[in-house]
């Protein structure tokens, strides 16, 4: 197991709090984030769970800063996303984005690009590997690996780095429930070590076996932000309340 | 919007009969903080009780809650941003802006209080002699509503304490249980509100030192939206939840809220 008591980069959330002011985003004349505000503290796990098109995908990418808002603000610890604020962040996305290379290339590849020396990467690798369960494909190539697979090897190497930070976008949606399991278990335990976990999902039974807090996103905005035995049992938004009944919500 | 809200017509004839019934509720727009203080929960069973209308809040934000109520997606806002709340009504999303209740901030410091302060009711001489005396003091440092709160108190007493960050004032980068558990460690004085620090349950031999100075007032608001602005508002039913919450009846409800024998809420609606 990782011991996460100081990071590489220093203290522990050294990126919290988020705080995001008045962000929108807009593409072809549409509106796709509408003035968010939102703040995200130190040491809870946050799902952003809301129905398809809601803007949930698009809004772990602007705080990732990997497309630029078309007016807001975000800061990470009063720091705006970038390259600095990204290296100590790791992202993963509904389908994997490996490289054509071996499974232990796709970890080393990414520990050498955040200047981790050879030996360092070795053994990092290695440890991975077993936490992530594919220590006996170490060897084979990455894009032969099962769909479940794939994500549980973006997800060791997205963890590989000592992230303080993992957004997560849909990481299990086209998986079945074996292979869900098993990346929960992953992302459960990289919060127990301390990392801050940020989830996007549209699955209602992962948002309740993950959250600490809710953030509800709905037509761009957030209809509701709350923790989640108070979201769950007493949503009071229009939005949450359909979508929790399992209503059709549009 | 709740027109948007599209239901699948089965759902929708199944509750139907219920139709009459469930129409009694109304949605506020709400604060995190507010929600989270456990005053809602008190107070909304006895107005539910009394007139048979429910009452769903919404948590977000202090902004987005304002920017949800002028969306339509609510009938009453809730909140404690004064400025913001008399724009909302100036635009026209709101009827009329009623003062509340208010709650309060403190400063909490160790027994042996080196600079002097307690008992002070002057926030700001109180801020003036911890920078004078250059006793520890613990920031949040987190661009949090408290944290703002602090760094405009500082502003008021002319002090810009950042300059001397990692001397006697300490950035704990953290939030409200964080940063006093961090303060108490170091014996520094720490700006918080007082309901986290009624149920603060690390206390050690530490209590408050300044307290009482309006400036130092969190004031809360109640607005009725706008049924000319956003038609879809229940606003018969919403006007009963604010005219009972600043009714003699609410206020004295509000007052009777209490977290470990303290009342957090002080009620000053003017009435009527």
């Amino acid at each position: 197991m990782l011991e996460r008591p100081i990071t590489r980069h220093g203290a522990v959330s050294a990126l919290l709090p988020l705080v995001v002011e008045d962000l929108v985003f807009e593409a072809g004349g549409r509106r796709l984030i509408d003035g968010i505000d939102l703040t995200l503290e130190a040491g809870r796990r946050s799902v952003i769970l809301g129905p398809n098109g809601s803007g949930k995908s698009l809004f772990l990418r602007l705080i990732h800063g990997l497309i630029p808002p078309t007016s807001g603000r975000i800061a990470w610890n009063g720091r705006p996303p970038g390259r600095e604020v990204r290296l100590s962040q790791a992202m993963v996305f509904q389908q994997p984005v490996l490289l054509r290379r071996s499974v232990a290339a796709n970890i080393d590849y990414a520990l050498a690009a955040h200047g981790f020396d050879k030996a360092a990467r070795r053994a990092r690798t290695e440890q991975m590997l077993i936490e992530a369960g594919l220590e006996h494909l170490a060897r084979q190539p990455a894009r032969r690996l099962s769909g479940g697979e794939q994500q549980r090897l973006a997800l060791a190497r997205a963890l590989a780095v000592e992230p303080d930070v993992l957004l997560l976008d849909e990481p299990t949606s086209s998986l079945d429930p074996h292979a869900t399991l098993r990346i929960e278990m992953l992302i459960a335990r990289a919060a127990q070590e301390g990392v801050r976990i940020v989830l996007v999902t549209h699955d209602i039974g992962q948002a309740r076996r993950f959250a600490d807090e809710v953030v509800f996103l709905h037509r761009g905005r957030i209809a509701e932000h709350a923790p989640a035995e108070v979201f769950f049992d007493e949503p009071g938004s229009e939005a949450a309340r359909s979508f929790l009944a399992g209503e059709l919500v549009l | 919007m709740r027109l948007a809200l599209l239901t699948l017509a089965l759902a929708a004839a199944a509750f139907a009969g219920a139709a009459c019934a469930a129409d009694r509720y109304i949605v506020v727009q709400s604060t995190t903080s507010t929600q989270n203080s456990g005053l809602l929960d008190y107070l909304l069973p006895i107005f539910t009780a009394k007139t048979g209308i429910e009452v769903r809040v919404v948590a977000v934000g202090t902004g987005q809650a304002i920017k949800n109520a002028a969306n339509g997606d609510g009938d009453v806002l809730l909140v404690h941003a004064k400025a913001a709340e008399e724009k909302f009504v100036a635009e026209g999303f709101g009827v009329k802006r009623f003062d509340l209740m208010y709650n309060d901030f403190v400063i909490v410091g160790p027994p042996a209080d080196p600079a002097g302060v307690e008992g002070s009711t002057d926030v700001v001489a109180a801020l003036q002699k911890i920078a004078e005396t250059s006793a520890p003091f613990a920031s949040r440092a987190d661009d949090s509503g408290t944290h703002k709160a602090e760094m405009k108190l500082w502003k008021e007493a002319g002090i810009d304490p950042t300059a001397a960050s990692g001397g006697w004032y300490r950035e704990t980068g953290s939030g409200m249980g964080q940063t006093l558990n961090t303060g108490i460690g170091m014996g520094a004085y720490v700006l918080t509100d007082r309901a986290t620090w009624v149920a603060f349950g690390n206390k050690g031999d530490y209590g408050i030192a300044v307290e009482g100075d309006a400036r130092l007032f969190n004031q809360y608001g109640v607005i009725l939206v706008n049924k000319d602005k956003l038609a879809n508002v229940k606003a018969d039913l919403g006007q009963a939840f604010v005219d009972w919450l600043i009714s003699k009846e609410g206020q004295d409800a509000i007052a009777g809220f209490e977290v470990e024998g303290q009342q957090l809420f002080f009620p000053n609606a003017k009435g009527e």
